[in-house]
């Protein structure tokens, strides 16, 4: 039955992994309504989409790492720290909110720059390489604010035009740019992974990195490559974040990684490289943003959401080692 | 000429990377106590001390865990689940404190099970597995005590014995006593390392699974009590941590887990799995320990431990990683 | 009858797709080296791991020592006596010699491993065989030859009733095959039962007392060996006679100009001072026993490993080649001996496989131009006679013959001028065997050059131009085709310096 399913071309082309995925967001969708009625409204869903937009970013980008066989979680904390320093330099030292915005982008991509050089040139495990990150991220952070935590202006004063990023007030309503320039990138992200060299590179040297090498292929600039894009990507995502919450704090973010690298996993992008998604990943994103939503909807803690996606992440890739398995 | 013969072996015996991590640990210790009068002070010996305990005890299990050639993540949000577990019954349930110190343990030992389980029978991978259940463990720990902080009973209350384990006054003087639980069970588990069915297969698994099982070892079993010793550990360290601080607040265990996988990889062991030793895990501890107290009395943040701390371990797997590459070489 | 110690009748197994063995029968006597031929995938290793539980059967029965027994893992196959010594090395290189001749049967000590009592048995066990290894040493410090000795004192010390070895000879030298052979005899006349895998038919006549053949999973026949002659042998093998003549003349001329020259080459201890030279339109076999240094020589070549000193010349012209980025630029293509590990991206199409060493060429702006990515793959795939159902067909599903050729396309959609093939057909079947070898003297007629690696003598033979002999890192003969025989090859491939 479910094999016949799986069989309709239509089925075959939208990929049952995206049907399964777009499933799981309406049934939560349903379940959070009935609990919760004010659930459907427009404000809970703009304030989905905020979760949305900067995780989507971060979870991009970390998608094309772990498309290289590698990992990178350093990349909620480098968040943080490009939002701290370029608050910083905002608010403390007033610099144009102009340069801010790049210079947050600049130490994602910065962070990114050094972790790619880690990994592929000199060969330190991508595991140690995101744990000297996030630590290097979170003491940057902390020790360029003196510990304190940076607020960034509201969208009434002077330089919160910024916010107008995420969501803009047109014709009294408000409109979600941030989604829209989500989707856009993740359109451009796609066509660089699955229509150019750089992402056939990227997809084939995490599936078998010595013989994309021996085919005479500079395999460790295009490593590198995907960790650029992927500290460059925290640093958008910096922007988003603090478009939509404002504050940030020295020496967090770490909660970030794991929700991005679930988002991830649970749209198919496989953990030992060389398959990944850009569709399902923001179709992940969508799913912790309406979880973490719904569960305060429900008035519980954040706590429970920590658990579901704990448990979401363990089952998602079960699942793809398990279809893994029974191909072989 | 003889003499320096036996010196070489003797270095080879206890293998280079331990000695250089050694001598990096005594010149930050003299560094510290020459930049600053106040560090040479009992109280900062004590304070060392103190923070050394939890870390030691959760990179013990990091370091077999990571010897299997896997890791595990789930150490710091867990160790802070466990603790308030126990303090909960406790301090809430008015159980004894035994009680509250034996639950401790058993969950850890119980998310040890579970994670290897995860691991070795549904094939997650290390990675995955363990950052589901330190993600899982980090909204249990808040969810069971509704998001407050937890303080086991204080000294001198009726229960408040268990916190002379780690730290007993003599007079006047306090005496670390803790040190002496973590030489004892670092001895215990370099024994069991080294000279035991448990360690030899996990060292042989972390080397080549697939020749331990062709020798009829129950791979499995071994491989899933690398774990299990991992989240036992993690019990010990909530209790460690909980006898040496005031107090236990869910959410502020992420990020511990670094402290011990990096004090495992500082001391020697390979992430790629087949070598590592608990000795030089404990001098990683130190390091990791010194790092986190000695700072500011150097006139730096204490912020700067993480950046410091960073550079240290991209060093240390730097120089295990070019030393391989032309140990492969050679060959 | 009675000095049978193992009977298997009827045994079949089938895994998804294949029938690897159809009701295969097999026995042993006490006390006798009997060898297992086939080609690859005739089902020689299925058959052995079956009967040391690695696999379990389907149907059949296994009759040892008067018994009917069924071994469900390798565990209790040893218990009952039956012992193999894999093909593939199975060390764990973390660990001393005598802790992995030991692993899974430690003496005990208290709570804790008798680490001294195993440091002595293996002692003892390496004084009976007359092998110098030191049972302290750490496993990863051995050579290759000396780890597989370790392997069979392993299997000895089991107490073993029958012996298995799978190709036991392929990583040792001379010497060491010798004293192989010594261990092998005494053995035998302790009356354990020894099954020897080998393709080596000069082995096999020498060590062994009767021979098993199966093809296609299938029981062939048995032989005995001093009655019966290697083509006998290879008649059973193949199902036909196979008539490899050697090349008899070289078909380059000898004033062809010089496209490669590679001049006191050295890398690591592998590769020690190579010079040689490769013609246009030549094959230029490298000859010599596993361990020679051929791969090692062709991967310093390509840039795939440093290389310590040493000039190439491509047309005459000095070349710095210090990545394989640099040795493609070059118009050099490399097609290694591990295909699986180092040739292909298995897990992608045969498309994505053809064009990834020619990208740049399929660039339409910043975009890749998938249709002219198919033509060329499909081109390739037609000219090649690929069998596959289409170009997006996944690596991997491939049988090994037309994983090679997929390997040949990429290089060939390069235009690569010199092909450095290493083992071209190891893992093939005879017939893509011999499209392959077709397939290689067309490339040269086109004017390009060959540079071939074989530990196959009749492979050097039949298909080189010249060839080139190394042994233990170092160049030890030239040999015009004209001039080569078998005696002189091997003479010079195990020459000492």
């Amino acid at each position: 039955m479910m094999k016949k399913l799986k069989e309709y071309p239509f089925v075959r082309k939208i990929g049952w992994n995206r049907i399964i995925l777009v499933g799981v967001i309406i049934l939560m969708y349903l379940i959070f309504a009935l609990v919760n009625s004010t659930f459907l409204s427009y404000s809970r869903v703009l304030s989905t989409l905020n979760y949305v937009c900067f995780l989507g970013f971060l979870a991009l980008g970390v998608t094309f790492v772990i498309a290289t066989g590698g990992i990178d979680f350093s990349i909620g904390p480098v968040m943080f720290c490009a939002a701290l320093i370029s608050g910083h330099l905002l608010t403390k030292s007033n610099f144009p909110i102009i340069i801010c915005l790049v210079v947050a982008v600049l130490v994602g991509m910065i962070f990114g720059v050094l972790n790619g050089l880690l990994v592929a040139y000199i060969g330190i495990p991508p595991f140690i390489s995101s744990m000297a990150g996030m630590m290097a991220a979170k003491g940057v952070g902390s020790v360029f604010t003196k510990t304190q935590s940076v607020s960034w202006p509201q969208v009434t004063e002077i330089n919160g035009w910024f916010r107008n990023l995420i969501s803009t007030r047109i014709g009294g309503i408000q409109f979600p740019t941030g989604l829209i320039l989500l989707l856009l990138t993740a359109v451009i992200c796609a066509v660089i992974l699955h229509k150019t060299q750089v992402g056939r590179y990227i997809l084939c040297l995490g599936s078998n990195k010595e013989a994309v090498r021996l085919s005479g292929i500079n395999v460790k600039k295009w490593e590198m490559l995907a960790y650029v894009v992927c500290g460059t990507l925290a640093g958008v995502a910096a922007i988003f974040y603090v478009c939509a919450y404002t504050t940030v704090q020295p020496g967090l973010g770490d909660t970030f990684n794991n929700d991005a690298i679930a988002s991830c996993v649970m749209g198919g992008t496989s953990m030992t490289g060389g398959i990944a998604s850009i569709s399902g990943t923001i179709l992940g994103t969508i799913i912790i943003a309406v979880l973490q939503e719904g569960i305060m909807a429900m008035g519980l803690q954040k706590d429970y959401q920590y658990m579901l996606t704990g448990v979401i992440v363990v089952v998602a890739v079960y699942l793809d080692v398990k279809s893994k398995t029974s191909k072989n | 000429m003889n003499t320096s013969i036996s010196k070489k072996s003797i270095i080879k015996g206890i293998g280079t990377q331990k000695i250089v991590v050694l001598l990096v640990l005594i010149a930050l210790l003299a560094m510290f106590s020459i930049l600053s009068p106040t560090f040479r002070n009992y109280t900062t010996l004590i304070t060392l001390f103190s923070y050394s305990y939890y870390i030691t005890f959760m990179a013990i299990g990091a370091t077999f865990v990571i010897i299997t050639g896997g890791v595990d993540l789930s150490l710091g949000t867990g160790m802070m689940c466990y603790g308030l577990l126990g303090g909960v019954l406790v301090v809430e349930k008015g159980f004894p404190v035994i009680v509250g110190m034996l639950v401790t343990v058993l969950a850890g030992t119980l998310f040890g099970l579970i994670n290897g389980h995860l691991v070795v029978n549904l094939r997650i991978p290390p990675f995955i597995a363990t950052l589901g259940s330190m993600m899982f463990c980090r909204g249990l720990g808040s969810v069971v005590v509704g998001g407050m902080s937890v303080t086991w009973p204080m000294k001198g209350t009726a229960q408040g014995w268990f916190r002379d384990i780690f730290r007993i006054k003599l007079g006047s003087v306090v005496v670390p006593i803790g040190f002496l639980w973590v030489i004892l069970l670092v001895l215990i588990m370099t024994y069991i390392l080294n000279h035991t069915k448990i360690g030899r297969y996990i060292i042989a698994i972390g080397s080549n699974e697939e020749a331990v099982k062709l020798s009829g070892v129950s791979v499995k079993k071994y491989h899933i009590t690398a774990y299990v010793i991992s989240g036992f550990f993690t019990g010990l360290a909530a209790i460690a941590y909980a006898a040496t601080f005031q107090a236990l607040a869910p959410g502020t265990g992420a990020g511990l887990e670094l402290d011990a996988i990096g004090a495992a990889v500082i001391g020697g062991t390979s992430m790629a799995g087949g070598s590592g030793s608990v000795a030089g895990t404990l001098i990683g501890v130190f390091i990791m320990a010194l790092l986190k107290t000695g700072l500011p009395f150097v006139g730096l943040q204490a912020n700067w431990q993480q950046i410091i701390t960073a550079i240290v371990l991209v060093v240390a797997v730097g120089i295990d990683v070019i030393k391989n590459k032309r140990l492969a070489r050679q060959r | 009858m009675d000095d049978m110690i193992l009977t298997m009748k009827g045994i079949d197994k089938q895994f998804p797709g294949v029938h690897a063995l159809d009701h295969v029968d097999f026995n042993m006597k006490k006390g006798e080296v009997h060898a297992l031929m086939g080609e690859n995938g005739a089902g020689k290793s299925t058959l052995m791991k079956i009967l040391t539980g690695i696999y379990t059967k389907d149907e059949g029965e296994i009759i040892f020592e008067g018994q009917p027994r069924s071994f469900s893992t390798p565990k209790e196959a040893q218990d009952a006596g039956i012992v193999i010594v894999h093909q593939e090395l199975n060390m764990i290189n973390h660990l001393t010699v005598a802790q992995n001749i030991f692993i899974g049967r430690e003496p005990r000590k208290g709570m804790g491993i008798d680490d001294a009592k195993m440091m002595q048995e293996a002692q003892k066990l390496f004084d009976m065989l007359g092998i110098p290894i030191n049972p302290q040493e750490s496993m990863r410090n051995l050579t290759v030859g000396k780890q597989q000795m370790c392997e069979i004192a392993k299997a000895i010390s089991f107490d073993a009733k029958l012996i298995v070895f799978d190709e036991p000879t392929a990583a040792l030298t001379e010497t060491e095959i010798v004293q192989l052979f010594k261990i092998i005899k005494d053995l035998r006349n302790r009356g354990i039962a020894i099954v020897y895998i080998s393709h080596r038919m000069d082995e096999i006549k020498v060590i062994t007392d009767r021979i098993t053949v199966m093809r296609d999973g299938a029981y062939v026949g048995t032989l005995i060996t001093s009655e019966c002659t290697k083509d006998d042998i290879i008649k059973m093998m193949v199902g036909r006679t196979i008539f490899e003549e050697p090349k008899s003349k070289s078909a380059v001329e000898d004033n062809a100009p010089v496209v490669l020259k590679v001049d006191h080459l050295s890398a690591g201890r592998r590769v020690q001072d190579v010079s040689f030279e490769l013609k246009r339109g030549e094959i230029l076999g490298f000859s010599g026993l596993m361990g020679a240094g051929r791969t090692e020589m062709a991967r310093a070549l390509f840039g795939a490993d440093i290389k310590d000193s040493g000039d190439i010349y491509i047309h005459g012209n000095k070349v710095e080649i210090n990545s394989p980025e640099d040795a493609v630029k070059y118009g050099i293509g490399y097609l290694s001996e591990d295909r699986k590990q180092f040739g292909l991206v298995l897990a992608k199409s045969v498309l994505e496989n053809t064009t990834l060493p020619t990208l740049e060429k399929f660039k339409n702006g910043h975009f890749l131009n998938r249709t002219k990515e198919k033509d060329v793959a499909k081109k390739y795939v037609d000219e090649l006679k690929t069998k596959t159902p289409n170009v997006d067909e996944i690596v991997n599903n491939l049988s090994g013959g037309n994983q090679q050729k997929v390997v040949i396309a990429k290089w060939l959609a390069r235009d690569c001028e010199i092909l450095i093939f290493d083992e071209p057909t190891r893992g093939i079947d005879v017939g893509a065997k011999n499209e392959i070898y077709h397939l290689m003297n067309e490339l040269v007629k086109q004017g390009k050059s060959i540079i071939m690696i074989s530990s196959e003598m009749t492979e050097i033979l039949r298909m080189s131009d010249r060839i080139v002999v190394m042994c233990e890192g170092k160049k030890t003969g030239e040999i015009k085709i004209e001039e080569a025989t078998q005696e002189k090859i091997m003479s010079a491939a195990t020459q000492k310096s």
